[in-house]
């Protein structure tokens, strides 16, 4: 599926990803191909993806906010820094 | 006549000086202007994103369940002024419109809470934070903190402005936030405005045909509808604060862009006229010198 993720002063990524782990403001979840459309809020907390090659990148987010619709992931988010 | 030749010669060459220094605040505030013009267009796809996720929001709610703490119409008791100025002048009356929406939202729509002195104003950029020190420091509270904040634009630095408003607003202090700014079209135009910041002003709700059109699918809400509005509103706040400052950034420079370059096609015309004066003077000079020696060699011939 393809996901963008974008900071208000950037676009941080854009491509293939098998899977999108995010903090969810009621709770941790994680978004597979083929998902339900959804539109959630962040809390702070951790996001992970996992690219097509198996590549994990992980950043800290301080909120933001997810929408998926038909293997289209737009992640929002703020106060990106790198995970520790 | 030879004074008046070396006057006009030096007033040429201090004309051209100064063409100089506006050409070149012309070309400093095109770059300028690029950068400040690249930075709005950075920041409009999370925009877009944002108010796309909240018409999707708007379409998926019942009209009458909406209750956003943003929105709370008080009745309005202190109100908040933001005046977004820039910090240098020679950009025409970019700052002085600017001000101007300023001072009519306190004779205007702030009027009443201006007469007891309940307005804050809040001053980006030096131009504005002179004119409000000098002329309104007794007659409203002048907040100065965020003075030199086009120093950095970043969201991050700008957002602690927003969050400041909106912590203000939900705690009751302030009533009402208005923003005065300069609103960029484009190079030539810019529009000063004030807007209306806090309260929110209503979210429409689109119509059943619009509706219908934009819910492509079921979509699942997390949390449920009108608490992630709660959320999503802050967000679509500080971008809206950000547009404000990148805006008032822009036009800065787009407008004195088109005052240096009116400037610098002024300076020409006046070099222009100031030649003719100096060649004409020249001439007068040379003629007259002509005619002496004509005069003189007459008078010897005739010995």
């Amino acid at each position: 599926m393809n996901l963008t993720v974008l900071t208000p002063d950037e676009e941080i990524f854009k491509g293939e990803v098998t899977s999108v782990k995010v903090p969810g403001s009621d709770g941790q979840f994680e978004v597979l191909t083929g998902h339900a459309p959804i539109v959630a809020a962040l809390g702070q907390g951790t996001v992970r993806l996992i690219k097509n090659k198996g590549e994990k990148v992980t950043f800290n987010i301080n909120k933001g906010f997810i929408e998926v619709l038909k293997n289209e992931v737009a992640l929002l988010v703020q106060g990106v820094s790198d995970a520790a | 006549m030879a004074a008046n030749l070396k006057e006009v010669r030096e007033r040429i060459k201090s004309v051209q000086s100064t063409q100089q220094i506006t050409k070149a605040m012309k070309m400093v505030s095109a770059s300028k202007l690029r950068r400040a013009q690249q930075a709005i267009v950075q920041i409009r796809p999370y925009t877009d994103r944002l108010n796309k996720m909240l018409k999707n929001i708007m379409s998926n709610i019942d009209a009458n369940e909406i209750d956003v703490d943003f929105g709370l119409e008080r009745p309005l008791e202190r109100a908040t002024l933001v005046v977004i100025t820039s910090n240098r002048g020679l950009c025409g009356a970019f700052n002085s419109n600017v001000i101007k929406e300023g001072v009519n939202a306190l004779q205007g729509s702030l009027s009443s809470v201006y007469k007891q002195g309940n307005v804050d104003i809040i001053c980006i950029g030096k131009k504005g934070f002179e004119y409000f020190k000098k002329r309104y420091d007794k007659k409203a509270n002048i907040i100065d903190d965020y003075v030199m904040l086009f120093d950095d634009l970043s969201f991050d630095n700008v957002s602690k402005v927003a969050d400041r408003l909106m912590e203000a607003f939900s705690t009751g202090y302030t009533d009402r936030v208005e923003v005065a700014y300069g609103k960029f079209k484009n190079a030539a135009v810019q529009y000063p405005m004030c807007e209306q910041y806090l309260p929110v002003p209503k979210i429409e709700v689109p119509s059943e045909e619009e509706k219908a059109s934009n819910t492509k699918a079921d979509y699942i809400f997390e949390p449920e509808q009108n608490d992630l509005l709660n959320h999503l509103i802050p967000s679509i706040l500080q971008t809206q604060f950000q547009r404000y400052n990148l805006d008032s950034h822009a036009s800065e420079h787009g407008a004195r862009m088109t005052a240096m370059d009116s400037a610098t096609e002024n300076a020409e015309e006046m070099i222009k006229d100031l030649r003719i004066n100096y060649n004409k003077a020249r001439q007068a000079a040379i003629t007259k010198q002509i005619s002496e020696i004509v005069g003189g060699a007459a008078a010897m011939e005739s010995d």
